[in-house]
Order: structure tokens, then sequence, then C-alpha cells
């Protein structure tokens, strides 16, 4: 088990640290075998959804019957079609299939979500939720140190698509010490072959030699980053190339929206049983300082439906109970709207947990319209807590080792 | 190695700041910065930089190694303050002293640009919309590669990393006419570049200052002025994040065209908060120039743009002497970005061997590169700007308003084989028309003949095999680990 002055001492590492991870050219794990059953985290996936830039929380879950609400938001409010959750709160009228889910039991909703003495920077505010630490940094991303854990007891497959991103970048929630893959597309993923006059050469070998023997005669990093990427690029495109054909979604997934096409490609590599444990994928745009109102419309509908289409798509492949989204945003906006027709930077916000594996509901407490700090809402609910619950409650992980620390658990998770 | 220029830089030779006459702005800006302003005269009289120099010395004790070699300090040269260089762009520069070398970098309006500007297509701009996104991706992109003035748009670069706009916000003729600006002012002083930054149109809609109005501010631009483009997070409040964006009402987007295709900006005194704001413990009727002013000779923003322009040219985490050393060459020649460049392409710590190599390439680097080594014609470029996106980097569209995140995370299992495999695409693209070149001639111009005996056996082992293909040993060359690093 890890102490907390482990994972402190870890999370001083460079990214590099990484370059230890045995891969499969070493141990020879096959990653048709990464799906057997799991004794701890018995196979469940969660699937992080990131609002990039500060989602408006108030008008995701509004407050339709608090005059505090319609008069700071003379523009902005959403005067009819909110979907009702009760008699206080409802959805954006655009958030229908996450109605529906809510309906089914199948939704948790956390209100009033943040932190003590909140950062009003995008990019301090996201650290601090990446690696859930109040100093945020550029160590261990929280789900990063869950791999880690997973590799520390054995429960590990040890391959590359173990944590998978949508996208180009590997985010900062899954900095670890195992290898994450950033994926864009499951068909391209792979070291074209040279086409010399019609005939395929591969160089695949040539370059493992290249870049292994670059590892040593390199500078640290790089060598050993280059040389243990390639390693894991190769690995997971085999994996990849071995499952690519079967894939059938079984939903209609919108067309044009890269939510879609993001959470399309994760549901793809969940169900090609590459033993993928934590997936994420972003979702950008919400940083609304002026006319907010079309684009924050538009990117709940996106949502909503990217959601609606991959929820069905692993219900479909029989994955329904295996995965948990959640989604997270850096913070909410500015209660008041500015005179802009959009907001500025704020606090709290409600965070969205979705899938059979979550009991339905609301949890915490609704911020005050009342009781504001410098026009912000206060948080009632900390990140940290929210983490706790999925830790402990869904992946069986012992939560105060991985956050450092004890956060309250919530009951948002069947057993 | 010659001198590290202390004698030669503007720095020393300017008068120090301190004793140049005092504007009405200068006394405002000096009491805005308060204790910061405070320290910096401390440092500045109290300190003896030649002792700060022989610290920055004392540093390059492991210098040497591959960079002994002329023509490899000057590909190492050509690779930072450029896109790297041809053979007889490293044969010309490796002729020359170091501060020769750099010199004929940075004084680059001398050099005529006249072949590049031949070449480069035509983009509208007076058409309702402009020219499309693609188009001006691929234009910035041939102008890296054809350029006969590569620091220039090397600072281009630079700029757009840092001065933040993007195309999920602004327009395309809005991003180019940026663009031009930070081409015109790529080593201007920087109070200057802020000042026409702020009201530049693209900045105008990614960070909403063309809503800023007088009694409806908008904080958006005020606060990244200060976290991402000057002091960083730490040295401000929240409430000098909402007087600041009071200064900067005012400015509008003028020209009759939809927002994002306005490219022209204008003050409108009515639209302007001419009240009383208290920023940085200072109170006056500021407008955002004022604000600017304030913020630029700050110990913080010097630091902080030392920082990021060393980082950005030599190693990553420069040591605390180097950012103090570059901090004082910037505020003691009125914050010129040129000086503090020239600064460092002249330290020996830039030609050490903690330089060499230690910076992984940009895809826009990458790209430029390998397009510069196969040759490239307009349709390559349009193609070439679009295969960035797998790699990591589009080109006027950062991820957000920090930029892109660069070091060791533009290389990950995706991004990798995305640039292997558009190196693969490129040579194919265009391996006819190019010259056979041997093993040893291609790794002398592309990693400085400096590969892993492993490496080299088998480019031999792959020539031989294919003596036909050169597009295949061109690839094979640029998929080489040290290719990847600048």
């Amino acid at each position: 088990m890890f102490s907390r002055r482990d994972f402190m001492k870890q999370g001083l590492l460079p990214v590099f640290a990484g370059s230890a991870v045995p891969s499969i050219f070493a141990n020879g794990v096959a990653a048709a075998t990464a799906d057997s059953p799991q004794a701890t985290s018995n196979g469940r996936i969660l699937v992080l959804v990131q609002l990039a830039g500060g989602n408006d929380g108030l008008n995701t879950l509004i407050p339709f019957q608090d005059g505090a609400y319609h008069d700071a938001r003379p523009t902005l409010r959403q005067d009819s079609g909110v979907l009702t959750l009760n008699n206080q709160l409802g959805l954006h009228p655009n958030l229908k299939g996450l109605k529906a889910s809510w309906d089914a039991g199948q939704l948790a909703i956390v209100q009033g979500v943040g932190y003590p003495s909140p950062n009003l920077s995008h990019f301090a505010s996201m650290s601090i939720w990446e690696t859930a630490s109040v100093q945020g940094g550029i160590g261990d991303g929280w789900l990063g140190r869950y791999l880690n854990y997973l590799d520390k007891v054995g429960e590990s497959p040890n391959h590359a698509l173990e944590g998978v991103s949508a996208g180009s970048l590997v985010p900062p929630e899954l900095r670890s010490k195992t290898p994450v893959t950033a994926l864009q597309s499951l068909r391209t993923f792979r070291v074209q072959p040279v086409n010399e006059h019609g005939t395929q050469v591969d160089v695949e070998n040539p370059l493992m030699k290249f870049y292994g023997s670059f590892k040593t005669a390199a500078p640290a990093p790089f060598g050993a980053l280059l040389d243990t990427t390639l390693q894991e690029a190769l690995q997971a495109s085999h994996a990849l190339q071995a499952t690519d054909a079967t894939y059938q979604a079984k939903a209609t997934y919108p067309a044009n929206s890269p939510i879609a096409s993001s959470l399309k490609l994760v549901a793809e590599t969940i169900v090609s049983g590459l033993g993928v444990r934590v997936a994420h994928v972003t979702l950008g745009g919400f940083d609304n300082h002026a006319r907010e109102k079309p684009v924050h419309d538009k990117l709940l509908l996106d949502l909503d439906q990217a959601l609606a289409a991959f929820t069905q798509d692993l219900a479909g492949h029989g994955y329904g109970d295996k995965v948990l989204v959640m989604t997270w945003s850096e913070f909410g906006r500015r209660v008041k709207e500015n005179g802009s027709a959009g907001t500025d930077h704020g606090t709290a916000a409600p965070m969205f947990l979705l899938g059979a594996p979550v009991k339905g509901g609301l949890y915490g407490q609704q911020p005050s319209l009342a009781d504001l700090d410098n026009g912000n809402l206060k948080f009632t609910t900390d990140f940290r807590s929210v983490y706790a619950s999925v830790l402990q409650g869904y992946l069986n992980a012992p939560a105060s080792e991985l956050l450092g620390g004890n956060y309250e658990i919530l009951p948002l998770l069947k057993a | 190695m010659d001198d590290a220029a202390p004698t030669s830089s503007p720095a020393t030779s300017s008068t120090p700041i301190w004793r140049r006459p005092v504007s009405r702005r200068a006394v405002l800006a000096t009491g805005a910065a308060g204790a910061g302003a405070a320290a910096v005269a401390v440092l500045w009289k109290g300190s003896d930089l030649a002792q700060i120099l022989n610290r920055v010395r004392d540093l390059t004790h492991d210098y040497q190694g591959a960079l002994s070699n002329p023509r490899v300090r000057a590909a190492h040269l050509l690779r930072r303050a450029g896109f790297g260089g041809t053979v007889q762009e490293i044969d010309r520069l490796a002729a020359m002293s170091t501060k020769d070398m750099a010199q004929s970098l940075l004084d680059y309006q001398q050099t005529s640009n006249a072949t590049l500007d031949g070449q480069l297509p035509t983009l509208d701009l007076t058409s309702a919309k402009g020219p499309n996104a693609g188009a001006v991706q691929a234009w910035w992109l041939q102008r890296m590669v054809q350029t006969a003035r590569p620091l220039e748009e090397k600072m281009t670069l630079f700029w757009h990393g840092l001065l933040t706009s993007g195309l999920d916000k602004a327009g395309p003729a809005q991003m180019f006419t940026q663009n031009q600006l930070f081409r015109k002012m790529a080593l201007a002083n920087f109070d200057d570049l802020l000042k026409a930054v702020s009201k530049d149109p693209a900045m105008m809609v990614y960070l909403d200052t063309e809503t800023n109005r007088k009694g409806k501010p908008n904080e958006n631009y005020a606060r990244e002025l200060m976290e991402l483009f000057t002091t960083g997070i730490g040295h401000y409040t929240e409430d000098d994040v909402r007087e600041s964006a009071r200064a900067f009402t005012g400015w509008t987007l003028t020209g009759g065209k939809q927002l994002r295709y306005t490219t022209d900006s204008m003050f409108v005194a009515r639209l302007h908060d001419s009240g009383q704001k208290t920023f940085m413990g200072k109170t006056g009727n500021f407008t955002g120039d004022d604000i600017v002013e304030m913020l630029v000779p700050l110990r913080a923003t010097a630091e902080r743009l030392s920082t990021r322009l060393f980082s950005f040219f030599a190693y990553q985490n420069p040591e605390p002497e180097i950012v103090r050393h570059l901090a004082d060459t910037f505020q003691q020649s009125h914050y010129n970005v040129g000086a503090v460049v020239r600064e460092i392409f002249n330290l020996d710590v830039f030609y050490s061997a903690k330089s060499y190599r230690a910076l992984v390439k940009s895809p826009a680097e990458l790209t430029a590169q390998t397009l510069r080594a196969t040759g490239a014609d307009a349709r390559a470029f349009v193609a070439a700007a679009n295969a960035m996106a797998p790699m990591g980097q589009v080109l006027f569209y950062p991820p957000n308003v920090a930029g892109w995140p660069a070091g060791t995370s533009w290389i990950n299992s995706s991004t990798l084989l995305n640039r292997i495999n558009f190196a693969n695409a490129a040579a194919r693209r265009t391996a006819a028309s190019s010259p056979a070149q041997s093993v040893d001639q291609l790794t002398a111009t592309l990693v400085d003949g400096n590969v892993t005996s492993n490496t080299r056996d088998g480019l031999h082992a792959f020539a031989g095999a294919h003596p036909d293909d050169r597009a295949g040993l061109l690839f094979m060359v640029m998929a080489t680990p040290e290719f990847q690093l600048n």
C-alpha cells in the first residue's frame, strides 16, 4: 500500500518516470486477456467528461423558482421549457436525455460542488481538480494515482489502453506511472509501412532499434520518453488492430459533434475488450464571457445527445452495468450576468454522475443565491468528496490514500 | 566561446531606467508597481551584472560535446531561431563567429523576403468573410518553410503561443491580421506590443473586450492579461481584475462587417468608463494603456517573459541566475524583446550540452522542417497544415487561452505515431523530384550527423535493402528519435 507521503513524493516526479513501466515486449502480457475478471474493480470503468472553460451551473441545473435567479440573469435566464426535477430545480431544456436517465433512476446530481478559497483562474482551478489537491501542480492526476494503485495491487493488465483519452493530449487527471493512450482513431493508430513501388515495407522493427538505442544516448528525459512512448504506441496499436473490425455501434451518434465522436471512440475501445479502466473526453467552449446563451444551449444539446447515444451503445453491448460517466468543470460562472450577455468566472457548480451504477437523485445542497461571496456561490460539497465516493463506492479503491485525506462518502452509487 | 555579449548589449549602453527623464506615465507606472518596483531598484543598484554573468557561465561547465562542431552550432541555432537549416544555410553560418551568427538572424529587417512574397498566395481580405481558415493556415506554414527571415516567423509563433487568440471565436481574417501584427512587432518593446494587442480585433473577440462597456465590464481580457501575458498568478487580486476590466472599456470593432470578420477597431469615448479605478494600490482615471504601463515594468512580468523566451529558445526551467540576467536586460532596455532574444543567442548556455536537443519539436517546427527537407508545393502546405491536428497543434487554434502546453507533452503514443506517419507521407509526396542523397548527407543536414551507431547501421541497412527508395530513406531519417528533438 502507498502511504500519503509516497504519493506526495511521487507526485514530484516528472512525467517521464513512467519509463519504468514494463511493456508488452518485456512481459508478454497479451492484450486479449486484459478483460479477465478483476477482484477489486470488477472490470468497472469510469468515463470522465470534462466541460472545459467553466460550465454555467446555474443554467444547467436551474433554480427556476428562485426570484434571485431571474433577477441575476435578465437575458440569460431560462424562462420556459425547464425540465423539472422537483418544485425548485430543473434541467436545462436541452438536457432531455439526461432527464430520461433521471426518470430511470440513473442520474445522480451533486449540487454546489467546489472547494475552499476558490481560484478563478481556469488553469489553476483545472489543476486543482485534476490533481485533487488545492495546490494543483504537475504531479500525477487523481485518476493516474488510481491507475498506479491498480498496478501496485497487481490488477493492472499493464497495457497501454488501461487509461485512454480521446484527442491528441493525455489529460492531467490521467498522468501516472502507467501508460495512458491518447486516441483519435483506432484505424490510423499504427505506424504506416513504407510503400515501395506497391510493396509494403514494415519499419516497426528498425524504428524500435533506433528508439531503443537513443534511450541511453539522449539526455533525460527525452530518450526514455521517446523510447517508452514508441513501445506503448506499438503495443496499443497491435491490440487495436486485432479487434478493430468487430465493433458496430448500437446507437446512432449525432453527426458533426466532436463530443459524440470522442464518446463513440471510447465506446469502441471499451467494447473491443481492451481492458480500459478509465477514459477521458473533453467538451470545450464553456468560457462564455459574452453572448453566452446560443453557445451554451448548443453545448448542452451536443453533450446530452452524445451521452444518450453513448449510454445506449454501451448498454446494447452489455456494458451498461460496468460504466459510470461523471462530468466536471473547473468552475461555474458568476451569479449575475455581465453586461455582455455572458458570465464571468465563478465558483460552485453541479456535477452529474450517469449510468446504471448510480443511485439516482439529488445530493448535497443547492447553494443560496442570497448568500454570495463577491458575487459568487458558496460551495456546499467538496469535489474531493465526490471523487472519494467514486473511488470507494464504485472502484473499490482506498479513497483516503489516493486523495491524501478523508472526505465524506456520498451514497451516490449502488453497492 | 566568444563573449556572452554584456559589452555589446544595448542593456549596458543605454541609460538606466531610473535615470531617464520621468514622464507622467512612468510616474504612474512606478508608483503603481509598489513593492515590485522597489525590489527592482535594489537589484539593479545592488548587484554587479558581471557577477551574475559569471554565475551564468558557471552553469556551462558541461559545455562542448556535439556543439563544439561549428556546423552543429549553426544547425542548432537555425533550428531554434528558425525551422532548421539547409546545407547551404548551415555552411554559411558555420563560417561565422557565434555573435555574427546571431546577428545575421536578428537583423532580419535587412534581409529581403521578396522571393517568399512572390510565391505566397494572395489572400482576399476585402470580401465579406475574407479567406477561409485553411488558406490562412497554409499561408503561414508556407512562410515558415520559405522565409528568408526565420527568426521573424519563429517569434510570430512565439507570440501566437503566448498572446493567444483562436479560430474558435475569432475569424480567419482577424487571425491573419493579428499574425501580421505579431510579425511586424516580433522584436518590439513589450509595452508597445501589449498596447497594440489590446486593440487587436482577434484578441478583442477572443477575450471579449469588444463587449467590454462602461457600466458593463467584462473581466476576461483583464484577467488573462495579468495571469498569462504579464505577471502570472499571485501578483494581483480579484479586485485588480475587476478594476482593470473597467479601464479597458471603450474599444470596439468597426467596419460594418459581421463581428468575427471585422479587422478594424476604434476607441469610442462614450463607451469608456472614465471613472476612478483603483489598481494595484493606485487610483486614477486609468485607460487600458495605463494598465499595460503599470504591468510591464513589474519585475514579475520581466521574469515571466524572460522565462518564457528562454524556455522557447534554449531549454525549460532556466536557472534563477539566467532569468535574473534576462529580466535585467529586459528592464534596462525599456522592455525590448529583441534585446532579450539577442542576449539568449549569445549566452554560453545556449550552446551548452544542457541546451542541445533539449526541446521537443513542436508540430509546427516538425512540419516546417519536414517540408523544408522534402520540398513542397501549394497543395502540400494545405495538406500539412491539416496533418498538424493529430500531432496536437492546429495553427490559429490553441487549445485554450494558455496556448499549447509544449515541452514533453507534445509526445504521447498517438502524437508520436502521427509525427512518424506524417514524415512518411511527406517524403512519399515529393520523392520523385528530390535528388538522391546518401545516409551521411541526409543525417548531416537533418540530425547533425549525430545519431546512435544502431541507428546509423539501421539506416545503412535500409538503404542497402532498398537502393531505389529515396523517399523511404528520407522518411527513415525523419522518423529517428533525434529528429523529434530540436
